[in-house]
């Protein structure tokens, strides 16, 4: 077993100065999106495709004891021998002990993921076994003594060269790089395994418990000859694999190669049910007979998760690794670091089920929650929300690092403390220059770290201006109450002046609770729950005594964590639950809310205005959690002197993520560099934004890559429109 | 020989049948890198054949008789070519591993993928598609089904035991610098021969 004492950062280190890894990681984010869309080409519906595969998965689990019993028993029914391994140990012994009985001496195996989380083939060579990994990607990392680096691409980590070397040292002779050339070898190499293996392993991609049949989804051909070949077949299948009936095959046969590779259908789709004739020489003989077949079904820790009301849905996993492909940490690092032997996010969480709650913390921390891998994962799986719950559920048991606990407890929900901190810290006085007490801060106390270059904390906070620029309405059409965040009050103070000009000029009486502090994303962000209950109900009760129509918030991760987390929270605190959902309610994101009372006051002509370029980055959370994009545009595509041109990636994540974009700044810098390249390449001079955090991050980037171009948050773009008036 | 079903073509609807289906397969068969054949004749399909044995100058075949193969005369043609030629169990066994070409029949084709589904259940459908260098296979072209669902479908209703397999173009990897290289362990060319001509003794 893999110590977890793991060193990050020197991990990170090393793969950034990887250039081999690098270059094929880079390529590949650029080029999967595009034959992804290509092999989803005659999907007339592709959410209706993933919406059939998460349910019938879904409804798998639910039963999934009754599914396993049918599975065994139709197996059983068929001539098949079912072993149901409760974990590692349990697996090896039960195969350990059928290799001796059956005098098994050489195995070649098929891919199986499963095999690799215990490290089975470890154990096989240590009994006098030898052992043969067979599909091409699986064989090299054997070869180079490596884990898989990628759950389709076990390999992708490793270049010609390098595999050329590993292929010349494992045959003695001087093996080019000429990839064509390597693959005949290996084919070569490894034909005479498949001849004299007495036994072949398989994982599966599915389990069908109607009739017993194991599924097969691969491109090599290894696999069929693993499973026709020699007389003994071994299936290792974990039960997350099983469903109902043969026709629940389908949503996983359409989904499953398209996520994967790209292609409509992988080079061969192979099901078998129960034991099938093979050729065996008995005295010089050719004779045909019945392979032996054994299925072990595996459990460690799958069935805790079936149970588990949340982690269930890991169940709707099949595998594909999509979300690694557009993950833009493991596009930087790979899953040598974002991983244990399961990479990326689903990695994570599969980690802390299938290994260890210590193996999961060792590297969660570089899941971003931009939430990509959510719009492309086919079985719909919340990958970035279930790594928050095992935080939550790694804080509720071990607690939280003592400095950080001090900051979230004692500082951040205490109000009045916290913002005489920040006020201290406008005044240029550095009280937390210890790095480890800052980076949990909300992030814009990064800026008082030596290494960044981030906007400085201002003069006088928003809540310092509101008395200024609030307007008496004599008959306003709306009350709204302002929920600032940390951001906007004590960073961006003049966005928070643009948000009270648009809304007053639609005639909306704006008030500012007095009461109202962080969010408390950061913290719940951290897994601290209790924390944030606490800063939760103290900001429901400021904003319920301000008696308002709408709570208007222009960051998107205020918006979420006010609209949605308190709500989720707090349900069953029975003093707070209806609150909590009645606050919720309320709560609105300032572009959507505005462009809405635009379109009302016919404000939205929907003709460009022409003149200053301005290109959109759509922030995660607004993007993929509030679901806002068209709103934004609509605003921009009517704000005088301005003409709307789109970006590349304009919904990629920019690199600041909370905390990581501090704790992690050597992968933040290159998202953010790729970004602002991105945005130079639309020949905008301004890009817009609806988050304070994506401005500190991007105006930062800009400042350095391109200080001819400006970042701007809507609200200040829909303000330059306004004329002002007397009393300002 | 054991097969999954008797009689496919039961399960295969003739319901399901529609002329236009041949051309979407065949753009999918060809972008999966299929080569796809459409003859009118069981007699076309025998010139094709031999044709790529030429080509290929390929010397030893390996067959597993279909009714269309026999409907065609393959078994007879090839060996008048002076090209050796195994149907047998046993000899399929002995000679598939050494063999450049092997021969078998396939059930139904999927028009959404380019696929074909093969009754493996038989040892020797499975030696002559796995060790070969070169896979042919027989197609009845009126036997294509619209998308995975209807392939499913049909499979659900015939499927109880043994080995059925799904081959979409040749054998491949991408798993070196993820260039993609055709025919790893499995055959480098995947070759499919539909017929149009009803063969009586297939229903």
């Amino acid at each position: 077993m893999e110590t977890t004492n793991r060193n990050l950062k020197r991990e990170i280190k090393d793969k950034l100065a990887d250039d081999v890894l690098r270059g094929a990681l880079a390529r590949f984010g650029e080029a999967y999106p595009i034959a992804r869309a290509k092999a989803y080409e005659n999907v007339d519906d592709i959410e209706a495709l993933r919406d059939s595969l998460k349910e019938m998965k879904q409804a798998t689990v639910a039963n999934i004891e009754a599914v396993a019993d049918q599975f065994e028993a139709q197996s059983v029914k068929r001539g098949a021998k079912v072993f149901r391994a409760k974990d590692g140990p349990a697996l090896k012994e039960y195969l350990l002990a059928l290799c001796k009985d059956k005098n098994v001496k050489r195995i070649v195996k098929s891919k199986s993921m499963a095999s690799e989380e215990i490290h089975l083939n470890h154990d096989l060579a240590a009994a006098g076994i030898h052992v043969k990994e067979t599909d091409l990607g699986e064989w090299i990392i054997s070869l180079a003594g490596h884990k898989p680096s990628h759950m389709v691409m076990p390999a992708i980590h490793l270049s010609r060269h390098q595999v050329a070397d590993y292929f010349s040292k494992e045959l003695n002779q001087d093996i080019p790089a000429d990839i064509p050339f390597m693959v005949q070898t290996s084919r070569k190499a490894l034909r005479d395994e498949f001849l004299q293996a007495d036994m072949g392993i398989s994982g599966a991609n599915f389990g069908i418990a109607e009739n017993g049949a194991i599924g097969l989804v691969t491109n090599e051909g290894n696999a069929r000859l693993v499973t026709t070949m020699p007389r003994i077949h071994v299936v290792i299948i974990g039960y997350e694999k099983l469903i109902p009936t043969i026709k629940d095959t389908v949503p996983i046969l359409r989904s499953l190669p398209r996520n994967a590779t790209a292609q409509m259908l992988t080079s061969y789709v192979s099901m078998i049910s129960g034991p099938v004739p093979t050729m065996v020489k008995k005295d010089g003989q050719w004779v045909e007979e019945d392979k032996e077949l054994h299925i072990i079904l595996f459990d460690n820790g799958r069935l805790k998760a079936a149970k588990d009301e949340k982690f269930q849905q890991i169940y709707q996993c099949v595998r594909c690794a999509s979300c690694l492909n557009v993950c833009p940490v493991y596009q930087l690092v790979g899953g040598h670091v974002y991983g244990h032997i399961y990479a990326g996010g689903i990695g994570a969480i599969l980690t802390a089920f299938l290994n260890s709650m210590g193996d999961f913390e060792a590297f969660n921390e570089l899941c971003i929650g931009c939430r990509k891998c959510t719009t492309i994962c086919p079985g719909k799986i919340d990958i970035p929300g279930l790594i928050e719950e095992l935080r939550t559920r790694a804080v509720k048991e071990h607690g939280l690092p003592f400095a950080v606990k001090t900051v979230f407890e004692n500082v951040i929900s205490n109000r009045k403390l916290f913002h005489s901190l920040l006020r201290v810290a406008s005044l240029g006085q550095k009280p937390f220059q210890s790095g480890d007490f800052i980076r949990h801060l909300p992030l814009f106390m990064a800026g008082l770290t030596k290494d960044r270059s981030l906007p400085a904390i201002a003069d006088a906070p928003l809540r310092d201006r509101v008395n200024k620029i609030t307007k008496k309405l004599a008959a306003p059409a709306k009350k709204v109450a302002f929920f600032s965040g940390c951001n906007i009050d004590f960073v961006f103070p003049e966005t928070g002046e643009s948000v009270y000009k648009v809304l007053q000029d639609l005639n909306i009486q704006v008030v500012f609770p007095e009461d109202q502090g962080c969010c408390g994303k950061p913290v719940i962000g951290m897994g601290d729950a209790e924390t944030t209950k606490k800063i939760a109900r103290r900001n429901i009760a400021a904003f319920e005594e301000a008696d308002v129509d709408c709570v208007i918030a222009a960051c998107p991760s205020c918006t979420e964590t006010l609209h949605v987390t308190y709500a989720e929270l707090l349900k069953d605190d029975p003093q707070w639950a209806e609150r909590a959902k009645n606050f919720g309610h309320k709560v609105r994101e300032f572009s959507q809310f505005v462009a809405e009372e635009y379109e009302k006051a016919g404000r939205l002509t929907g003709q460009s205005a022409g003149g200053t370029k301005v290109t959109m980055h759509d922030s995660c959370h607004m993007k993929r959690v509030l679901e806002i994009h068209e709103e934004p545009r609509k605003l921009l595509e009517n704000a005088e002197g301005y003409e709307l041109v789109e970006m590349k990636d304009c919904d990629k994540c920019c690199g600041m993520a909370g905390a990581f974009g501090i704790k992690y700044a050597e992968l933040s810098a290159p998202i953010l560099k790729q970004k602002v390249q991105n945005i130079k390449d639309s020949g905008a001079q301004v890009v817009a934004v609806g988050c304070p955090a994506c401005m500190m991050q991007i105006g930062g980037g800009l400042d350095k890559q391109a200080p001819e171009i400006k970042v701007k948050h809507i609200a200040d773009i829909l303000a330059e429109g306004i004329k002002d008036d007397a009393k300002k | 020989m054991k097969k999954v079903c008797e009689n496919w073509e039961q399960a295969i609807s003739a319901e399901i049948w529609d002329p236009s289906l041949f051309d979407e397969f065949e753009l999918r068969a060809k972008n999966a890198a299929a080569e796809v054949f459409r003859v009118k004749t069981a007699f076309e399909a025998q010139e094709v054949l031999r044709n790529l044995i030429q080509y290929t100058n390929a010397k030893k075949v390996v067959a597993v008789e279909s009714p269309l193969q026999q409907a065609a005369g393959i078994t007879a043609a090839i060996r008048q070519m002076g090209v050796e030629i195994y149907t047998d169990l046993t000899d399929i066994a002995a000679q598939a591993e050494t063999a450049d070409l092997g021969i078998s029949g396939v059930e139904f084709a999927v028009a959404e993928t380019g696929s074909v589904c093969q009754d493996a259940y038989a040892v020797e459908s499975r030696l002559v598609s796995t060790l070969t260098p070169i896979h042919v296979v027989f197609l009845n072209s009126r036997n294509i089904v619209k998308g995975i669902a209807d392939a499913i479908g049909i499979v659900s209703q015939v499927y109880d035991r043994g080995y059925i397999s799904f081959i979409t173009g040749p054998s491949r990897t991408a798993d070196i610098e993820r260039v993609l290289t055709i025919g790893v362990h499995g055959p480098s060319r995947f070759i499919i021969i539909a017929i149009d001509e009803q063969v009586g003794g297939v229903a």
